[in-house]
């Protein structure tokens, strides 16, 4: 038992998730002349369908080129890049006009598409949206029908093998298919999928429900619901998972693509690591509470009053892979640990059966998501914490305010 | 002759099937081609977990299934003798942003369904295609919501016994201020007059000055007689409690009371495809939900009198609902500055396990009421029920009792009645949780 509570404290108190970012001069150098060349070569293409020209929407917009500039550090930033490569991103987000996207919604709540549109920013994303040569969407063009499905062919023909295939829903395999058909012919979304993969440069899983299944999938998993990973193979993939998945993130990802020609670097879940290279709990602005062994008891207590740490309402940032806690949503406005509920830990697989969100963990059979981000993380099951709130404030400075105050009243 | 068509845009899609006399509509059966089930895995889970799974129903109104979630949950706390009571702040907290995800949603539906499908129905090129612009707003609506509720869509931030967020000062001046910018674009954007001005409004002779999106939306709807066309059944529904609506059954103008016990569901009426919709009716009769059926049951008197020229049309519905998302701007300003800060956000609970019984909340959603039913037994869900707005509306249902959308799509080109049908603002998602 010493040595459980020992391994539990090492997990929980280490910073498990550092993503060694810098691989040296020479890495970068190469990547930079790569990088120029790929995007001198995207100049002298023609922009695709008569996009507009994103240095017309910005002047439109009435935003300045030094806007633009520090939106594109900050980007340079969050894709792990050296400053140095900063005039590169900027020059690749004037060049999204030369990248085809389709976008396929198969069994979901469109709520990524939602944060896509309008949830997140800053501003000059949506504008770079507007750009990116969307080629196909369901809920973002005006065709519709057969109109809707001869543009879909026209845009899988004109740039076979060159678009980005981005899908958000999950793929419902039960009753052969029949919980989700598409379009008029009937198609199901599951050979829908395959048909607009087969010629995709790239696919990208946009959404827990993409990813992994999602709700969908939860139990007793009614349509047979499973992720893209699961059906496809032999495509470069990439998994955007989170409920939704942060705008920033699929940004991140286009704007990689058209840099470099390639996917970002991946953890074992095929997340990219510059967006899934931190644990939620290492930055969380309750971090400090957590560490002093102050833990809001019950909703309304005092520990809420004071913001303390959300671990024993059933937060699972410990255990959970994204960077909501640096991202943050709308806008970089809040997220949902600002305003007193713990993470759900939504980007990480079966997160609605495994990780429902009041369960103390000891009783919740989690199985650690196999962060791949470094392997200390792999593998614990917290199956181990066997005594409710063990391992809770293991290293307690003093066991703080905990919930009921015998003198209580309203702060 | 039977013809099929997809209807995309409308968080998801529809296959209508329409039964054509020449070029006219004679009749229409729709079709809601998928299914999650969501209910089923409701089932054997922790109450609480509802307030977490519930809200994925639908990307854009996730945040009212949180509220009906959390309301049916502190009703079986009722019916378990633990009444649970929250504070004022807590339920202004909730009425807001419940408002603002109304907003942007209308919003939402003015500039990428309903400017882009009224330039194509009428060629006109008078009005721009804009996307962005309701996107922008919306974004705002947003912004002030994730203040709150920590993030949209798809937040949790509600709970039995109030909500979890200790925001400060400084985050209700921000969400002021954001709110004061939000009315001001929507003002010199949409509306080309103050929202005071607007709402004041008393018949549609005023609009006459307005150079505006919105006056630009008036007259192409006039101009492609939508006044005359697209009219329902006349009768409206509006049943959940809240500050900024009044619940009542309305039949042309008399209202009447309301109680949700009499919502029931039954199958859809699709004959050509296999539809995992189910239709909702009052009484065994199909009612007309959303702003419409809010701002007849608010009596507002710009509405009320276009109902009285041109009853339950295309026009009236439209209009209504540009008319509902400058009233509420106005509303949720004065939410905002009644909220007193130092009341406590959530009061303790005795814990869920304790609580076994029957709770049921509805809401006004942005299409209209949205009712969760739930069975409770020691704290773990036993069964579930969700009845979502375009379950009234876009029913599907025989010739004999048409419902309110296959009503209004008829006897005229199936052009219009595609338009009809949009005015609804369907939600697929919802519709086939």
């Amino acid at each position: 038992m010493a040595d459980r509570i020992e391994g539990v404290k090492k997990l929980f108190t280490s910073k498990s998730a550092r993503v060694e970012t810098n691989k040296g001069d020479a890495y970068y150098e190469k990547l930079f002349e790569k990088c120029q060349a790929r995007i001198e070569e995207l100049k002298t293409q023609q922009p695709i369908n008569n996009r507009l020209d994103i240095t017309d929407v910005l002047e439109m917009q009435g935003i300045e080129r030094r806007d633009f500039l520090k939106w594109a550090s900050a980007v340079t930033g969050m894709l792990m890049l050296p400053a140095s490569f900063t005039p590169l991103v900027a020059d690749a987000a004037l060049l999204m006009n030369r990248a085809p996207v389709i976008w396929l919604e198969l069994s979901d709540c469109a709520g990524n598409s939602e944060a896509l549109l309008r949830s997140d920013g800053p501003k000059i994303d949506e504008i770079v949206l507007d750009i990116i040569s969307l080629e196909f969407h369901e809920t973002l063009q005006a065709a519709a029908g057969h109109q809707a499905e001869k543009q879909l062919e026209d845009a899988m023909e004109t740039f076979k093998d060159k678009y980005l295939l981005f899908v958000e829903g999950a793929v419902p395999l039960g009753m052969n298919g029949q919980f989700g058909t598409i379009g008029a012919s009937g198609e199901t979304m599951h050979d829908h999928l395959l048909r607009v993969a087969k010629h995709a440069a790239a696919v990208v899983a946009v959404g827990s429900c993409a990813t992994f299944g999602g709700v969908p999938a939860a139990a007793p998993n009614p349509t047979g619901a499973v992720g893209v990973m699961d059906v496809i193979q032999g495509k470069p993939l990439i998994n955007i998972p989170a409920c939704p998945a942060n705008p920033a993130n699929m940004v991140g990802v286009i704007l990689h693509y058209i840099l470099t020609g390639q996917v970002p670097e991946l953890d074992s879940l095929l997340r990219p690591k510059f967006a899934f290279g931190y644990r939620i709990h290492d930055n969380c602005e309750r971090r400090a509470h957590f560490d002093a062994g102050e833990y809001v008891e019950e909703w309304g207590d005092e520990g809420a009053k004071n913001n303390f740490c959300l671990y024993k309402v059933g937060c699972k940032g410990p255990m959970t892979f994204n960077n909501c806690s640096i991202v943050r949503y709308n806008e970089g406005v809040n997220w949902p640990v600002g305003v007193g509920r713990g993470c759900i830990g939504c980007s990480e697989p079966d997160f609605w059966d495994k990780y429902a969100y009041e369960r103390p963990m000891a009783d919740a059979k989690i199985k650690a998501p196999t962060g791949g981000v470094e392997k200390t993380v792999d593998e614990f099951g917290l199956g181990l914490l066997t005594a409710a709130g063990i391992g809770i404030g293991i290293h307690a400075v003093a066991s703080a305010v905990a919930g009921k105050k015998e003198d209580g009243g309203e702060a | 002759m039977i013809t099929k068509t997809i209807l995309e845009q409308i968080e998801g899609e529809a296959s209508l099937y329409f039964d054509m006399k020449g070029n006219i509509v004679d009749f229409v059966t729709i079709a809601f081609p998928h299914f999650r089930g969501m209910e089923k895995m409701l089932e054997g889970k922790n109450a609480m977990d509802a307030l977490v799974i519930t809200p994925r129903v639908c990307g854009i109104c996730g945040h009212s299934h949180l509220l009906a979630s959390v309301r049916a949950i502190e009703d079986a706390y009722k019916n378990s003798d633990s009444v649970v009571e929250i504070t004022n702040k807590a339920a202004k907290v909730r009425e807001i942003t419940l408002v603002l995800e109304i907003i942007q949603n209308h919003l939402k539906w003015i500039y990428l369904v309903l400017v882009p499908h009224l330039r194509e129905l009428s060629e006109s090129e008078e009005l721009l295609n804009t996307p962005l612009k309701g996107a922008y707003g919306a974004s705002f609506a947003t912004k002030i919501l994730a203040i709150f509720a920590g993030q949209w869509p798809h937040s949790s931030y509600m709970v039995p016994g109030g909500i979890t967020s200790d925001f400060t000062y400084v985050d209700l001046t921000k969400a002021k201020s954001h709110l004061q910018k939000l009315t001001e674009y929507f003002e010199a954007e949409t509306l080309g007059a103050s929202v005071e001005e607007f709402l004041s409004f008393e018949s549609c002779k005023d609009f006459a000055p307005l150079e505006s999106d919105f006056a630009k939306i008036e007259q192409l709807l006039i101009d492609l007689e939508m006044h005359k066309k697209g009219h329902a059944k006349d009768t409206f529904l509006s049943i959940g409690i809240h500050e900024f609506s009044h619940a009542a059954k309305v039949k042309g103008t008399k209202l009447f009371k309301v109680a949700s016990k009499y919502v029931e569901t039954q199958d859809a009426y699709a004959p050509d495809e296999k539809s995992y919709a189910k239709n909702a009716l009052y009484k065994n009769q199909f009612y007309e939900t959303g702003p419409l059926a809010r701002c007849m049951a608010k009596e507002f008197k710009l509405i009320k009198n276009m109902h009285r020229r041109f009853k339950d049309s295309a026009y009236t519905r439209v209009m209504a609902r540009i008319y509902e998302t400058a009233y509420l701007l106005g509303f949720c300003k004065k939410l905002l500055d009644e909220i007193n800060i130092s009341e406590a956000s959530c009061r303790e609970t005795i814990p869920l396990k304790n609580i076994s019984g029957t709770g049921e909340g509805v809401v006004e959603a942005p299409r209209g009421p949205l009712i969760h039913r739930v069975q409770i037994k020691e704290g773990i869900i036993k069964s579930y029920e969700i009845i979502t707005p375009t379950q009234y509306n876009i029913a599907s249902a025989t010739k004999e009792n048409p419902s309110p959308a296959q009503q209004a799509m008829l006897h005229c080109s199936q052009a219009d009645a595609k338009f009809i049908f949009r005015t609804f603002d369907v939600c697929s998602v919802c519709t086939t949780h």
